[in-house]
Order: C-alpha cells, then sequence, then structure tokens
C-alpha cells in the first residue's frame, strides 16, 4: 500500500465517520447518542491526516522527489502500509453502501428471554424517585426497562393498578400468532454490540406488523406468586397507536 | 456485502502487482513513482463511484436480517473504537514526537521489576478503551520504556481507568465490592503479567518498532508519519476483530449460554469465552455483565476481567502493533493469569 492509498483510505474512513455523525442520524442506529462529538472529532482528525498525506506526497511527486518517506527505509515496512490496511475501506462500505438499520425484531427475538435480576442488585431509584407519585391519576409513561425491572424486582408492587404507557417495536412470538406478541425495546449502554432486550407479552391484540413502532397504554397483569419466578411479563391493552420514527432506536 | 471485497482485493492486487516488495527496487533507487501515483488515485475514484453507485441502486436491496444485524454490528464496534483508536495514536505520536525521551528516564524506574508496578498504576489515569492503550503501549516502547512496563500499561489502562470504575459502580450500584473487586483482580493480574514478562520475556518475540526518527526531521512530521503509520497497522486489524466478534456477536445464542449458568467452574468459563468472543469495550461491559444475571458473581466477575485484557478485536490489533510471535506468547499468558486472578479475588472479595 503506498504512501498515497494510505492517506486516501484514511479521507475514507474519516469521511465515513463524519457521513454517519455530523451530516445524518445514522449514528443513533449504532452509538449512544453522546458518542456524537467523539465521532465527528474522530472524522475531521482522519479526513485532514489522510488530506496531508496525500498533499505531501503529491507535492513531493511535482517536485520530482521520490517522495519524503525516503529517509527511512531501514524500517520493517518500507512506508508500505500493510496490506490488511485495505480493510480500512469496509466501515465506509458498511455506512454509505449498506447504511444497515438499528437492530430490532430478529435480534430481539434472536436473544430470547432474560433471566429475572437479583432484587438486591437492582435500585429502581435510578430512574426516578417516585414516577407514580409525580404523575398523580393521570397515565405514567415508562421506560420498557423501567418496566421490566420493576415487574421483577418491586415487591412494593407500586405498578399495580396503574395505568402504564409503553413504547417499543413489535416481535412476533415464536410459537405463533394465537400466543400474543411482544412489545419490546433494547437497551444500549454503549454500542449496539451491547444491546439488552427488555420485552412484555401482549395476548389481548392482534399482532401488528413486525418492527412496526407502537405506544400502548393499559396495565400490567400483575402476577399471583413470586415476581422473581415470573418469565414472561404480561400487558393488558386499552388503546395503541402507532409511532412514526421513534426518535432514538435504543433505551 | 459481496460486491465490495473485489475492490479491496482488486486494489490490493494491482497496487501490488506495481509496488510488490518483492520486486521493487530499495526505494532510495530514487525511482519516480509517478505511474504507481496515477493508478492509485484513479483506482480510488473508481471505488468512490462505486460506491455511490452502490449507494443509489443497493442500500434498498440489503432485506436479509441476518445480515443486516451483523452489518449493524459490525458497524457499531467499527465506529465506537474509532474515536479510542484516534485518541490512542494521537497521544502515542505525541509523545513520540514532543516528549524527550530523558522525561521518560526521569519518571519510570530503570529496574523493569520496579517500573511495572508504576506502570500499571499509571493506567488509572488514561480514560479510553483497549483499543487506545495498545498504541500508546506501542509508544512507549518506541521511547525505551522496558516492553514489560509498557505491556503493564497496556493491560491495565482499559481495564481500571476512572470511566470503567465508575461505569461498573452504576451497573452495580449497592454493591461497591463488585467495583473493588474488579480494580484488584485487574490491577494484580496486570502486575504480575509483567513480572513474568520482565523476568522470562525475551525482546525479539515483539517486532521491534520503527527505527528512531531522525532527530532533525521538523516535530510536526514525526508527529504525523506516527499516527499514519500507527493507523494503517492497528486499524486494518481492529476491522478484522470487528468483523469476527459481529459474526460471533449475530452467531451465539444467548440462551444456549445462560443453560451453562449453573456449573460452578465452568460457568467462569464460559463468561471468559464470551468476553473474548464478543469484545465489547470495557466502557460497556461492565452493562452486560450485569445483563448476565443467572451466572454467579465470580463468573459476572471473569467478564469483567477477560475481556479488557483478551478479546478478539485486541488480539488482532496486537498482532498489527506488536507482530504475531508476540501475540502467540502473550495472549496465553494473559488469559492463564487473568483467570487465576478473577478465581482467588472473587473467592476473597465476592
Amino acid at each position: 500500500m503506498n504512501r498515497i492509498a494510505q492517506g486516501l483510505v484514511l479521507v475514507l474512513l474519516g469521511a465515513a465517520a463524519l457521513g454517519s455523525s455530523a451530516f445524518s442520524e445514522l449514528y443513533l442506529n449504532y452509538v449512544q447518542g453522546a458518542f456524537r462529538p467523539f465521532l465527528i472529532a474522530a472524522g475531521a482528525v482522519l479526513v485532514l491526516l489522510g488530506a496531508l498525506v496525500v498533499a505531501a506526497d503529491l507535492r513531493a511527486a511535482s517536485r520530482g522527489e521520490e517522495g519524503e518517506e525516503g529517509h527511512d527505509c531501514q524500517g520493517h515496512d518500507h512506508h508500505g502500509g500493510p496490506r490488511v490496511a485495505w480493510l480500512l475501506v469496509l466501515p465506509a462500505v458498511a455506512v454509505f453502501v449498506v447504511a444497515p438499520p438499528a437492530l430490532g425484531a430478529y435480534t430481539a427475538a434472536a436473544s430470547g428471554a432474560a433471566a429475572a435480576p437479583d432484587s438486591s442488585r437492582v435500585d429502581l431509584s435510578e430512574y426516578r424517585e417516585d414516577p407514580f407519585a409525580e404523575a398523580g391519576d393521570g397515565p405514567v409513561e415508562l421506560q420498557l426497562q423501567e418496566f421490566v425491572s420493576r415487574a421483577w424486582t418491586d415487591e412494593e408492587r407500586s405498578m399495580s393498578g396503574r395505568t402504564i404507557e409503553l413504547t417499543g417495536f413489535v416481535v412476533p412470538h415464536p410459537e405463533g400468532e394465537d400466543e400474543g406478541w411482544y412489545l419490546a425495546r433494547l437497551q444500549m449502554a454503549c454500542c449496539a454490540a451491547d444491546a439488552v432486550v427488555n420485552r412484555v407479552l401482549i395476548t389481548g391484540e392482534p399482532a401488528p406488523e413486525t418492527d412496526s413502532w407502537w405506544t400502548v397504554r393499559g396495565t400490567w397483569d400483575e402476577p399471583e406468586g413470586d415476581l422473581q419466578s415470573v418469565r414472561d411479563h404480561r400487558f393488558t391493552v386499552e388503546e395503541m397507536r402507532e409511532v412514526e420514527n421513534p426518535p432514538d432506536p435504543y433505551e | 456485502m459481496s460486491d465490495r471485497p473485489p475492490g479491496s482485493s482488486l486494489g490490493d492486487s494491482l497496487v501490488q502487482d506495481w509496488a510488490g516488495p518483492g520486486e521493487l527496487p530499495p526505494s532510495d533507487w530514487g525511482r519516480p513513482k509517478g505511474p504507481r501515483r496515477t493508478a492509485t488515485v484513479w483506482l480510488f475514484a473508481l471505488f468512490i463511484t462505486a460506491m455511490a453507485a452502490g449507494n443509489l441502486w443497493l442500500s434498498d436491496r440489503f432485506t436479509h436480517e441476518a445480515f443486516l444485524a451483523w452489518a449493524t454490528i459490525f458497524t457499531a464496534i467499527s465506529l465506537q473504537a474509532l474515536p479510542f483508536l484516534v485518541f490512542g495514536v494521537a497521544l502515542s505520536a505525541a509523545l513520540t514526537a514532543f516528549v524527550p525521551a530523558s522525561f521518560y528516564r526521569r519518571v519510570i524506574p530503570r529496574n523493569p521489576v520496579a517500573a511495572v508496578p508504576v506502570a500499571g498504576l499509571s493506567g488509572m489515569v488514561l480514560p479510553g478503551c483497549e483499543c487506545a492503550s495498545v498504541p500508546v503501549a506501542g509508544g512507549l516502547m518506541k521511547r525505551g520504556i522496558a516492553p514489560a512496563a509498557a505491556l503493564t500499561f497496556l493491560l491495565a489502562a482499559p481495564a481500571i481507568n476512572p470511566v470503567v470504575l465508575i461505569a461498573t459502580a452504576v451497573a452495580f450500584p449497592g454493591q461497591p465490592e463488585v467495583w473493588i473487586a474488579r480494580l484488584v483482580a485487574s490491577l494484580g493480574a496486570a502486575v504480575v503479567i509483567g513480572w513474568i514478562w520482565a523476568r522470562f520475556g525475551k525482546s525479539d518475540w515483539i517486532r521491534p518498532p520503527r527505527a528512531p526518527h531522525d532527530p532533525d526531521a521538523p516535530k510536526l512530521r514525526v508527529f504525523r508519519d506516527s499516527m499514519v503509520h500507527d493507523l494503517v497497522h492497528a486499524g486494518g486489524f481492529l476491522v478484522v476483530g470487528a468483523l469476527a466478534a459481529a459474526t460471533l456477536n449475530v452467531a451465539i445464542p444467548r440462551e444456549w449460554i445462560t443453560g451453562l449458568a449453573d456449573l460452578p467452574v465452568v460457568s467462569v468459563l464460559v463468561t471468559a469465552a464470551l468476553a473474548i468472543l464478543l469484545s465489547i469495550c470495557s466502557e460497556a461491559d461492565a452493562f452486560v455483565a450485569a445483563s448476565l444475571n443467572p451466572f454467579p458473581p465470580t463468573a459476572l466477575l471473569a467478564f469483567m476481567v477477560v475481556g479488557p485484557m483478551v478479546d478478539i478485536k485486541l488480539i488482532a490489533l496486537q498482532a498489527g502493533t506488536f507482530g504475531w510471535g508476540f501475540v502467540r506468547r502473550f495472549v496465553p499468558l494473559t488469559l492463564l493469569v487473568t483467570l487465576l486472578s478473577t478465581f482467588l479475588i472473587g473467592a476473597l472479595i465476592l
């Protein structure tokens, strides 16, 4: 890989980082929203660095020189980049040609059911002090991850009897439509590789189209016995409406 | 992606034909490179045109769900690692270009046995993940730091920096013993590996870093060249690691793994293997560990201690920076010591 190719590959890679963060919202499909400034900075540095290398090489060419790198050819690489560096164009291809969407029903179905967390390890106040007192008698809007944490660990059962609103995408039940369907949302800590599924089972309504987004209003089907032994949290829908383009696909 | 690799392999073979190291006379012959430059520029022009065409005609045609999930995770790992890699490479280049070698000789003890713990503790100040620490460790070696100390820094920095420890405390609320166990087990493992390397390691196991720079070269040029060198060497391998990790991420069914959670020693080995295969950034792995809740605490500790020190992405990066001869010896040693450290600290603290 010669010098000018190295510069051009870096420019392409930087363009992929910039194109997905500075000029579009594409990056939200892959990483946390707070990551945007870092992506923009990294993209800008790569484009600038690549452009400098190309310019220096072309300047050297116009002076009829062999290139300014002639001075330390005893190094292990003779200033040629390794061939594996050509792979650096793959992220650019992924962003510009494939532009993969956010993870959705396929991943949620493949990762199956989560298991109950140890209730001593969950701190519900990390979400909000008391969402039910804040909302008065009206409906309470909860993130799916908060709903699922409460359904598994809140021994006071403060969700009991309350009207709750959840937003997520539709995942079909693996055993067919008669079993109901899941409203799911992926929870992401850093990037899509660490996404974890939270889901509730809905049986009273016909399954909408897979991967379509809905806000459902209804109540938690309180289980009889031990909260920890629940496998699927059930939810009774009173009202549901389709959501157009949710802003951030992950929670 | 079937339409794409031809682009890269074509470029490879084209440029190889013109510039194959075997055929090309030494560069100091001063042979004009004009035709090669022109060919490279044309190659990229064609490639960008092909990408634009692909963007117009192909991007809606990808409908296979498993492929799209794979592509999403590949893109996510690549983009997520990129700022850390650029930051690490820039820091390494700055260490090479702007900090005089005499500075390190004053700060880091000459004796490797004393230098190793100092290097381990200084890992607490670099807020980055493993992608940043590999080029920085390479930069430190170039400046004459003992390899054992630089390697201890490489292992410790992604595991025990403040961002990672805070993330761990957030992921395990009300359980300070988790982040304390992580800190102790990771630092202990990094220092022990450094000492073992100082005692038994041979310098020719590590691919020699590039010859020292011409001391008269302008500092900015040294900085720029060092950055480009590290990026093209480590970056390609980072992509290899991202490809492998994305494939395993999509291919391994999680339910199949949680079935092994009840077996005492096996569960620890399973989470360690999972950490190696998934290659999750050290700043996010605590959240994933918290979601692996059917596993016992020692197994979760293994996920967080092994992951930042041994994973596919990291192995690929190390191979790109230090060579395969190094990886072949360093990775098994690291895996063994991190596992022992996990069992010991898990039994003592958790």
